[in-house]
């Protein structure tokens, strides 16, 4: 048994303890995918401390057969969502560039960061999608799972995503990956 | 090994260049809020108790007897009484109709009623004569 499914064990026994730890593999990562698609730094820890609290209280119905972080990226992502509220604005109507939490957070390169553009040109779902596979390493299954979709619907907006990104970008070559 | 493309190897990259931390003071707030919050239990479901075989022997030899038992009814009723032919002559079955005192009858208050108003004209027609001294 790994140290994960051991931590989740003793959560799923009531151990706050435990959960504390599990959630210490989690958060700077969530923390990163929640800068992405929240207005502000502070929404997006508010956002985190409710997926962890949720993740824990529910702790109870999660299915073991997925990956712990497809799970709590699920969360994640449903409370990012209803702290947009119920009209669903785009994630890059909501930003004010000076107070941008992710381009506060970007380290300074040559180039532009390509999440940024991504950003710009990939509506929230397929964002979301792009992130999961290339930032979290997710299987399509997994990122499926996490946003609620069916596993054609990932692999066709992975696919339109990455053409998406590689048009826009003079510097990338015309590649492609196959998916499933 | 998987051959990573270089979209994706610069997406993985940049994605790792968003330097993020999560503050002393959120961790203590994270960490308060979960030793606050008490995880909700799976529910249990209410055990059943086992019912030894015998309950199902019978149930299941009740059920067929009461199975049997209405079949046997159903066949049992006495046969229902054939309809009686109905006469081929309808005709002649049915009372023929008076068809000349049907129409008297219908008539007569009719005819009451011109007998009336033929007085009633006769009348009117004499006053007429006696008014213009005829």
């Amino acid at each position: 048994m790994t140290d994960e499914l051991k931590l989740i064990a003793a959560a799923k026994a009531g151990s706050a303890e435990a959960f504390c730890d599990l959630a210490r593999l989690y958060r700077e990562r969530l923390l990163r995918f929640l800068l992405t698609r929240c207005a502000s730094y502070a929404d997006a820890e508010d956002v985190l401390q409710d997926t962890l609290i949720a993740a824990f209280r529910y702790l109870h119905s999660y299915d073991a057969r997925w990956r712990f972080s497809t799970w709590l990226y699920r969360i994640a992502i449903r409370n990012a969502a209803k702290l947009r509220g119920p009209d669903l604005l785009e994630v890059g109507e909501l930003r004010d560039e000076e107070n941008d939490p992710l381009l506060q957070c970007m380290a300074d390169s040559e180039s532009k960061n390509l999440w940024l553009n991504a950003r710009q040109l990939l509506n929230d779902d397929v964002f979301a999608a792009m992130w999961l596979r290339y930032a979290e390493d997710m299987s399509v299954n997994d990122i499926s799972k996490a946003l609620d979709r069916s596993a054609s619907w990932t692999k066709v907006n992975l696919m339109r995503g990455r053409r998406t990104l590689e048009s826009n970008l003079s510097d990338v070559p015309e590649q492609s990956e196959a998916y499933g | 090994m998987k051959l990573m493309d270089k979209l994706a190897k610069r997406l993985r990259e940049d994605a790792a260049n968003i330097n993020v931390s999560v503050s002393d003071e959120l961790d203590r707030r994270i960490e308060a809020s979960l030793l606050a919050v008490s995880p909700e239990m799976a529910e249990q479901r209410p055990i059943t108790p086992v019912k030894p075989p015998l309950f199902w022997w019978a149930s299941t030899v009740t059920g067929i007897a009461a199975a049997v038992a209405v079949i046997a009814i159903m066949n049992w009723r006495a046969p229902e009484q054939p309809v009686a032919d109905v006469p081929l002559n309808i005709v002649a079955a049915v009372p023929a109709i008076d068809l000349k005192a049907e129409a008297a009858v219908l008539t007569n208050p009719l005819q009451e009623e011109l007998d009336k108003l033929e007085s009633d004209l006769k009348k009117a027609e004499e006053k007429v004569r006696r008014d213009i001294g005829l």
